[in-house]
This record gives structure tokens, sequence and C-alpha cells, in this order.
């Protein structure tokens, strides 16, 4: 090789040397551009709350340990930044040289998550704490338990056991969900709740004389009492006036937008024999396809939308509360947005509501007309935009047919029925205006309770087994089978008891049900056979 | 102005340009225009390349338990560039000791250690060890499971040598145990002290070589017409730039495509599944597990002893045998040996 | 290099043959020569600077501060950085952008006192040698007026609504044990 040939190579060479360097840097760059992305995030303890970081580590781990994976620590929100209240707030105390609250309520949250508040506020989710004086809370209060102490049975081996809390079934079970008034101590033995202190606009309470009893521990801390705290329910009643409880879906205290994504979140509540949502998910194709798949559907991304992040399968999110492509990835905090009936009540309802977004029930159309701000049918259009990322527009036309029909069906064979059936016999006097002090209210109650709503929900997300085995055969037999025999026996218990009106009134409305031609079937052959000798 | 600057420069550095190429202009063999007998500059030039990236990547390491593997993952995803200098300083090291080995081999079977040139043999033995201990030390340094193990291991086997073992295990670790001083002592073993002695060991290894010139080959098939020698200056100096080039494109192709990882942070309670060592040590690794401990360590040192030692046995070889390749021959076996072991080791978990 | 090489040119070329060659293609291949392995070893080299210069991942960060709306004008509040420097952030007029409000180093850049807001005199008053500035941070008084010094200004950017700042995280003092999260699983490190 000639020194000019060698001077050349060089000179080659040289330049592909720079060459292999430019692709060193091109992959320095998509480098960085990638870890922008996602990976490797360093999280500093803000200022404000370095003493608490320091301190919390050490003595309650966990919680620093979820905070540190938190977006709040990434962007610099600490623990006072959440935790901080105002002297005048009752639950005040002061902590190290901080005034904060043991309580995080969502009037705190929405110093920053303004619109996320005020849409979870109109939910449903957030009335979930009038639960507090209904029918179903009778049962913890009443008939599980009591709503006075009551003295035990026999002695506690071990302990020292003088009372019994009556209302426990309510606290660990209601209101786990449903939500908690939250109540202080008061330095007269009593309670202190929302209702006494009155609360302005700005959660500061106004019966500043109740405010000044609450009795506070040596530290001078506001004592929380066990009836109320701890509780994350969704629909808790705060002592600032708001509702609900943001950590009830967004866990405390990496407060992981991916949880609050995942089926298993809802299924803290929605489960169970009255309203199994979350395994008549699983019991879906959607559900299957979650299970399968949730490992591709970017459960981090910054904004989860539809169509656009992942498409792999739905969660209940995604359905219910999530953006999408078709609605600019907007997400809603109010998970009724896009719900057509109210399968809760005995007897469905449409989804027309009002300005509070309350199911409006007036039979008057023009008061509806006046009342509903929100029809059902703009409810469902929603929900469609929602199923047309995966399905065709008629696909979920022909869907919604079927569920208006198998809603109908439970409506109008069983449902209404019931409801009259139980009327006639309270306003005849057989039953007691008590509920759940005769049989009859335990069976009626498992139908529209239980099994109804099991069918309904069924239907309504896909689950076949739900929707027959667990819901509407059983439905059926608690029909005819207890509901019917029931009635009759309780008509000709009055009628030995010279009730004669009373049971013929009764024993009426069974027959006018039963020979109606849905009903007509199972009778018929008994009829005859009873009339041949 | 530039006449006067010339002058002055002149003045203080009295050394002209003639001087300094006559100083250099080693004639070179023909031969060492084939690449494979110009694979001693190969090391050296890589050698320099380690030196750059190790200075660089020594701008950033912190040479401590607390410290070390969070240096690193600073290096390696913060840093910019850090992963490129950092992989290059990986497969700069893989090529350097394969170039040594391969220099070695040459130089092996082309008995070039034969008469006068048996002291230079032995230097490069020791050249080759000191490569290899550098490499081992620079491995500990990332304080990853399989370099904390590693070192861990190296060090109990060195405390298998009789009488200096237990020596050479405190004076490495720095104790009896791998403790928080052991990282530091790694550190500047591998940073400083080898480093020297490599530049210490390549002046001798390349004096040498001026004063008995390079080993004279000529081929059957060559020109007998042509000149037999040509000019280090710049003839040779081009192949070796070339070389250099080469070796930088192909040094950031494998750095790009196969960039340095780190894997898990050492933890001293819990030996990880599978523990090799670098693929240098696969030999001597797949050895240790044949054999026990004592007679592993004993014949490993008895071999490189005898490695030390070739040209010697080489020249008592051919007066016992009467033939000029028995050296060759015990050398194809060995090398089938040692390929045989490594890729056993490669291919195998345990 | 090429340069060295021509001057003894003559010499070492001596036994090659491109002694005929043409003075201009001689020279172009040999600056060929030199620019190829500039281009190269320069590349490396601005590499391996920007290696030493970078330092790696910022070392700033954006900070969570207030809620726009909750910062009055004309009001000031004190903010402290994860590395423990104080700022103050004031907002300086109406408005929902980053424009509105200035966040303001409080060390005063004479001799590292630190200054307060005075609203009756609307200026930040250093009471160590009467040094003030306004409220932009622009010397008004005493040293640093004499000297020109104003007071380091930090970015700001609104999103959502809230208000965050640009502002170192880390102190020499916690160096090391940072806290690393979230690596992709799987995800290449090199």
């Amino acid at each position: 090789m000639t020194l000019r040939m060698k001077q050349a190579l060089i000179a080659a060479l040289g330049l592909l040397f720079m060459v292999s360097l430019i692709f060193v840097q091109w992959m320095e760059v998509a480098r960085r551009r990638e870890e922008a992305g996602v990976s490797v995030k360093r999280v500093h303890a803000p200022a404000s709350s370095a003493a608490c970081v320091e301190c919390h580590a050490k003595v309650s781990t966990g919680i620093i340990d979820h905070w540190k994976g938190s977006t709040h620590a990434e962007k610099g929100v600490g623990c006072v930044e959440c935790h901080q209240a105002g002297d005048a707030d009752v639950d005040a105390f002061q902590h190290y040289g901080a005034t904060i609250a043991t309580i995080v309520t969502p009037k705190d949250c929405s110093r920053c998550h303004r619109t996320e508040a005020d849409e979870f506020m109109a939910s449903h989710h957030a009335k979930a704490g009038n639960i507090l004086a209904s029918l179903d809370n009778f049962l913890a209060e009443t008939v599980e338990g009591a709503r006075e102490p009551f003295s035990p049975h026999s002695p506690t081996l071990g302990r020292n056991i003088t009372m019994v809390n009556g209302m426990a079934s309510a606290e660990s079970g209601c209101k786990q969900c449903h939500g908690a008034k939250i109540a202080l101590e008061s330095t007269d033995g009593a309670l202190i709740t929302v209702d006494d202190l009155k609360p302005n606009e700005d959660g500061i309470p106004t019966a500043r004389d109740v405010a000044a009893r609450v009795k506070r521990n040596e530290e001078g801390r506001p004592m929380l009492h066990s009836s109320s705290w701890p509780n994350t329910g969704i629909g808790r009643l705060n002592l600032d006036g708001s509702r609900g409880s943001c950590s009830a879906c967004h866990s405390r205290h990496d407060f992981s937008p991916r949880r609050a994504r995942q089926p298993e979140n809802c299924g803290k509540c929605h489960l169970g024999p009255d309203h199994p949502q979350k395994e008549v998910y699983e019991e879906s194709k959607h559900g299957v396809a979650y299970r399968d798949l949730f490992q591709q559907m970017n459960l981090d991304a910054k904004d989860w939308v539809l169509g656009v992040d992942y498409s792999q399968a739905p969660t209940c999110a995604t359905c219910h509360m999530s953006g999408h492509s078709r609605n600019g990835g907007k997400i809603t905090h109010d998970p009724g947005r896009r719900i057509s009936w109210t399968n809760r009540p005995p007897v469905s309802l449409v989804m027309d509501t009002d300005a509070r977004g309350a199911v409006v029930k007036t039979a008057d159309p023009e008061k509806r007309r006046e009342e509903v701000k929100s029809t059902w049918q703009e409810k469902r259009d929603q929900m469609t935009q929602v199923c047309t990322h995966c399905h065709a527009q008629n696909y979920v036309t022909a869907f919604y047919r079927q569920y208006d029909d198998f809603v109908l069906n439970y409506n109008e064979k069983f449902a209404k029925p019931g409801q009259q059936l139980m009327a006639a016999l309270r306003q005849a006097k057989l039953i007691t205006d008590k509920e759940f002090d005769e049989e009859i209210e335990w069976t009626w109650f498992y139908l529209w309770h239980h099994e109804g709503r099991r069918a309904r929900h069924g239907a309504s997300m896909m689950a076949p087994d739900y929707a027959h085995w667990h819901g509407m055969y059983e439905v059926a037999e608690r029909f005819y089978v207890e509901m019917i025999p029931q009635a009759r026996e309780l008509a000709r218990h009055a009628e030995s008891e010279g009730k004669t009106e009373e049971a013929k009134t009764v024993l009426t409305v069974i027959d006018a049900i039963l020979a109606r031609p849905e009903h007509a079937w199972f009778e018929s052959q008994k009829a005859e056979k009873a009339a041949t000798p | 102005m530039m006449t006067r600057l010339a002058a002055w420069w002149r003045e203080r550095v009295p050394v002209s340009g003639v001087q300094l190429r006559e100083l250099t202009n080693e004639p070179v063999p023909n031969h060492l225009k084939k690449w494979w007998f110009a694979l001693g500059g190969t090391p050296a030039y890589l050698f320099v390349v380690q030196i750059v990236t190790g200075i660089l990547l020594a701008f950033y390491y912190q040479p401590a338990p607390s410290t070390a593997y969070e240096s690193i993952r600073f290096i390696t995803q913060d840093v910019a560039y850090g992963w490129y200098f950092r992989s290059l300083h990986k497969w700069g090291a893989t090529f350097m000791i394969a170039a040594v080995i391969l220099h070695q081999m040459r130089v092996y079977f082309t008995c070039a250690y034969r008469r006068p040139r048996e002291l230079n043999w032995v230097i490069g033995m020791c050249l080759l060890m000191t490569t290899l201990l550098t490499g081992f030390t620079g491995y500990s340094l990332v304080y990853e499971q399989l370099s904390y193990w590693g070192a861990q291991v190296a060090a109990n086997i060195s405390n298998a040598v009789p009488v200096v073992g237990g020596v050479a295990k405190h004076m490495l670790l720095g104790g009896e145990v791998y403790n928080e001083r052991t990282l530091p002592r790694l550190y500047i073993l591998h940073a400083a002290v080898l480093p020297t002695t490599i530049v210490l060991l390549v002046i001798v290894h390349v004096a040498f070589i001026r004063v008995h010139g390079v080993t004279e080959l000529r081929f059957p098939d060559e020109d007998v017409a042509k000149p037999s020698h040509y000019d280090f200056f710049p003839d040779h100096l081009y192949t070796e730039l070339s070389i250099g080039l080469v070796l930088m494109i192909l040094l950031s192709a494998v750095s790009t495509i196969f960039p340095a990882m780190i894997g898990p942070k050492a933890d001293p309670l819990t030996t990880p599944e599978v523990i090799k060592p670098e693929w240098f040590f696969y030999v001597s690794f797949r050895w240790l597990k044949l054999f026990s401990l004592t007679f592993a360590v004993l014949s490993t040192g008895f071999i490189v002893l005898a490695m030390f030692a070739w040209p010697w046995i080489d020249s008592a070889l051919r007066r016992l045998t009467g033939s000029d390749d028995a050296s060759v021959y015990i050398g194809i076996v060995a090398t089938f040996l040692l390929v045989g072991l490594t890729v056993w080791e490669a291919v195998v978990e345990h | 290099m090429a340069e060295h090489g021509e001057a003894r040119g003559r010499v070492s070329d001596g036994g090659e043959p491109d002694g005929g060659e043409p003075n201009g293609r001689r020279l172009f291949l040999r600056a060929a020569m030199g620019g190829g392995l500039a281009a190269g070893y320069g590349t490396f080299a601005m590499m391996a600077g920007k290696f030493l210069y970078s330092g790696g991942g910022s070392a700033v960060g954006w900070q969570f501060v207030a809620t726009v709306d909750s910062v009055g004008i004309g009001e000031s509040i004190a903010y402290a950085a994860p590395n423990g420097a104080k700022l103050v952030v004031t907002r300086q007029s109406e408005g929902e952008t980053a424009d509105c409000f200035t966040a303001l180093s409080s060390v005063c850049p004479h001799l590292g006192c630190q200054v307060h807001w005075e609203p009756q005199n609307e200026r930040f008053f250093c009471p160590c040698h009467n040094g003030a500035f306004d409220r932009e941070g622009n010397p008004t008084e005493g040293p640093p007026l004499a000297a020109r010094q104003i007071l380091t200004r930090f970015p700001l950017k609104v999103e959502n609504g809230l208000l965050y700042v640009e502002t170192p995280l880390t102190t020499l003092a916690d160096a090391g044990d940072a806290e690393v999260r979230g690596a992709a699983p799987g995800g290449p490190i090199g």
C-alpha cells in the first residue's frame, strides 16, 4: 500500500469514526428523550416538609415510601401542602411547629384539584353518606346490632367487657364504604360532628361554642372518635362540611392514578351479594381481556386516554370515568355521567337527573321537563362514545336493546308487582310499618336488593351467569316460591283472625298479579287440577 | 515574527525534527505490513483509549461502598455520553486483553521469544499479568453483585496460595474480609498502580525491541529484490493510525449496540444464583471447578511459572527432542485447551 | 502532524514512488488525512468535554409553590427550596400566567444576608448594610446599587392554576442518598 493510499484511508476512517460518533450522539438524544418520559425520577422533600419526611421515614416508613413514589413528591408537594390547617379549623393542632389536621378532606384537595373535586361533589359517590339514616342502615344499626350500647350477655374470659357497642357492624361495615360522619370527642362526653359545627363555606365552624368544647389529648391534638375514624368511605361527612374522601380511590400516600384505574380499586366496595359489579366485570369478556392484557395497558400513562394510550380492555374507570379519544380525553370524577339506568332502587329508573345530579322522580311531564337537566339519553350517548372505540354503532345499539329489555322485564314482571304487593300488605296492616320484623320483608329485600340487582348488573355488564342463575332465576324463585305463598299465608292468618276484608284485598291483588299473562303459567294447571274432582 | 518565535522555541528546545525522526525511525521489516504481525501496537493503542476513558470516568467515580454503585449509575444514566464512555472503557478492556493474548500467541507461534529475546518475553508475560489484574480490579469497582462476589471469590482463591496467600489476600482486601476500605484499594490499584506498572513495562518492552530489532521473518513467496524494510515514520505510523481508527469505530459500534449495563447492587448477604467472572477468567474459573482448590491454585501457579520460563524450557525441549517445532505442538494443544475451557464455562450456568 | 511530515517529507517518502506526484495533490491528501483525524478525534474530544461539563442529570426541578389564586397582587410568600434556599415569590400583577409572578432569591448578592419585603416601602430590604431592591429585584439603595447587583430570579411556570418554580434540588449534605424510583422494568440502562 502506498503512503498516498494510506493517507486517503486514514482520512476515510477518520470520517467514518466521526459518523459512528454521530450515531452515538443520536443514541444519546434518543435515550434522553425516552428518559424524560418514564424512567428514573428523583424525589426531593420540599423544604417545607423536610423535617416531616426525616422523622416519619423512621417512625412510619410506609407512608414515606408511598409518598416518594407519588407524583406529588416529584412535583414538590410534601406533607404540609395537604395536611396544613388554619388556626380556626376545628381539628387543627400544633405538630412540631406546623398547624396541621389529621384528616385531609376533598376541600383540602380542591385547593389544587378544583375541577376534580367539583365533579366528585356532584356525583352519587359523594352522596353515599346519605345511607346513614336509610333502610340499609337500619339493618346494620338495629337488626344486626343496637343503636344504644347494651350490656354483655355473659363475661368474656380475659377481658373486662362492661358494655357492647351495638353500632359496630355499621362502623366496620356500612361506613367503611359509604363514609362515616366524622366525630370529635367533646369535653362534655358527647360527640361533635359537622351538624353541630355548622361550618361556613370555608369550612370554618360557625358554632364557636361547640368548637370550643373539642376535647384534646395531652399533646393538644383533637380527639377523633373511633366510631368515625379511621374511615375513608367515599361519602364521608367531614368536619369542614365537605363530603367524601379522595383517598377512597386515590389511596394515600401515593395517590396513585394507576391504582384508581384498576378494577381491584373499585372492588373494595362494589362486590358481594347485593352489587357484585367487580365479580360481574371479572366474568365478562371485558374483565377477562383486562386480566390477560393489563401489562400492556399503559396504566402509568399521564392521562390514560382510551384509544390513545391503550385500547386492550376497559376497566371500571375506562367506561365510567376516564377520558377517551372521542371526548378529547376528558376525565370525569362523577361516575354517573354515562349511566342510563339506575339499578339501585327496587324498580330501575332512567337517569334523568336534576341540577344536583339527583334522579328526577316526578311523573308530571311539565315538571319533568323543568327539572331534568341531563337526560338518560345524553348519558347513554356518552357511554356509547366509549363503547364504539371497540364496537360498531349497531352492535352497541343492539346491546342496549337487550339491556333495556332485560331491565324492563325485571321491572314489570317482578319489581313493580312485588312493590304493589308489599304496599297492599302494609296498607291492610297485615304487616307492621317496621322493616325486617316479618319474614316477607326479608323475602322482598332479597328479591330486589340482592337478586334483582345482581341480575340487572349482570345484564348491564355482560355477565350472563349473573344475569341468569345468580339473578333472574333467583328473583323468580323468590317471587313464586316464597313471596306469593308468604303473602297468602299472611292473608289466611288474617282471615282466621277475622280480618276478612283486609285479607280479601290482599288476595285480590295477588290474584290480579298472577292472572296477568306473564304470570298465568304458574297456576293455570293447578287451577284445572283443583277444578276437576 | 514567526521566525523569531521559531528561533525562541529552538533555543529552548534544542531538538530538531530530523533528530526526532532519526530517534524514532526504526526500520520496520516488511512482514509487519501484515496486520497480525502488528498486534503489539493494538494493545498499546487500546491502552491509550483506556487511559483517556478511564480518566474521564474517574471524574465521577466515587470509590466507597455507599457511593460506588450510585456513581456508576449516575455516569451511566445521567451524565452526557456517560454510558458511551463507560461502554468504551468496558469494551476497550475486552479488546485490549484479547489483543494482548493474540499478540502473545503470534510471538509464541513464530518463536520470536528465542535467544536473545527471552527477557522481552518475560516482560511481555508481566504485561499480560498486569493487564489481567487491571481488568479484574476494574470489574470489581462497579460494585454490582457480580463485581462484589468476584472480588470476594478471587481474594479467597489467593488465600489458598501456600505461604504468601494470606498476606496477598490481606493486602488486596485491606483486611481479612471485604470491608469499606477494600474498594479504595482496588481503585488505586486499578487507576494508579497497575497502569503505571504497565507504562513502565511497555517502555522496557519497546526499548528491548529497539535494541534487538524486530524479529526478521521472510516468507517464501516474497520478492527478494524488494527492500526488506520500510520506514517506521511515516509509513508504519500510518498503518497504526488506520488500525487505531478502525478500533475506535469498532469500539463505538459495540458500545452502542451492547452498552455496559448495571446489574443489581452488591449485596454482601446474598450470593447470586449464577456467578461468573469476566470472560478472560473463564479458563481459571472452569479449572477451579474441575479440581480441588489447592490443586487448582498450585497447578495454575505452575502453568504461569512455566509460561514465564518458556524461552528456556523451549531451548531445553529443542535440545531434548532435536526438533524445532515441539513448542509449536505444545502451543496448539494449549490453545485448544484454553479455548475449550473458556467455551465450556461460557455455555454452562454452573 | 501533517505539517511536521511536510518538513521532512522529502527524506521519508524517498523510498515511495510518489516523488513525481503534483504538489497540490500531495498537499490535499495530507490535509484530508489531517482533516479526517481531526474530525474523528475532534468529535470524540468534544463529547468528552460535554461529559466532563454536564455533571449529568439536572440538579434542578420544578417544584410546587402555591395555587395561583391564593396569592394576591403585591403579596409575597416565602418558599423554601428542597436544598434549603429561601425564595420570595411575589405576585406582580393580575393574571393567571407565570409572568404575573417573580421568584427572587432572598439572599442579598452583596454579602449573603437575608433580605425581606417591606410592604410600606415597597422594597426588599437587607438589614446588614441597608441594601434595598424594588419588587422586581433591581437594586435601589446601598451597596447592591453601587455594584449593580440584582436579586437572583428563578424561573416560574403555571400549570392547571398551580404555580411551580424551578429550583436546585440537592445540597452537598444529601449527596449519595438521593431517592431513585420507577426505573422502567427491564428498561435499558446504557
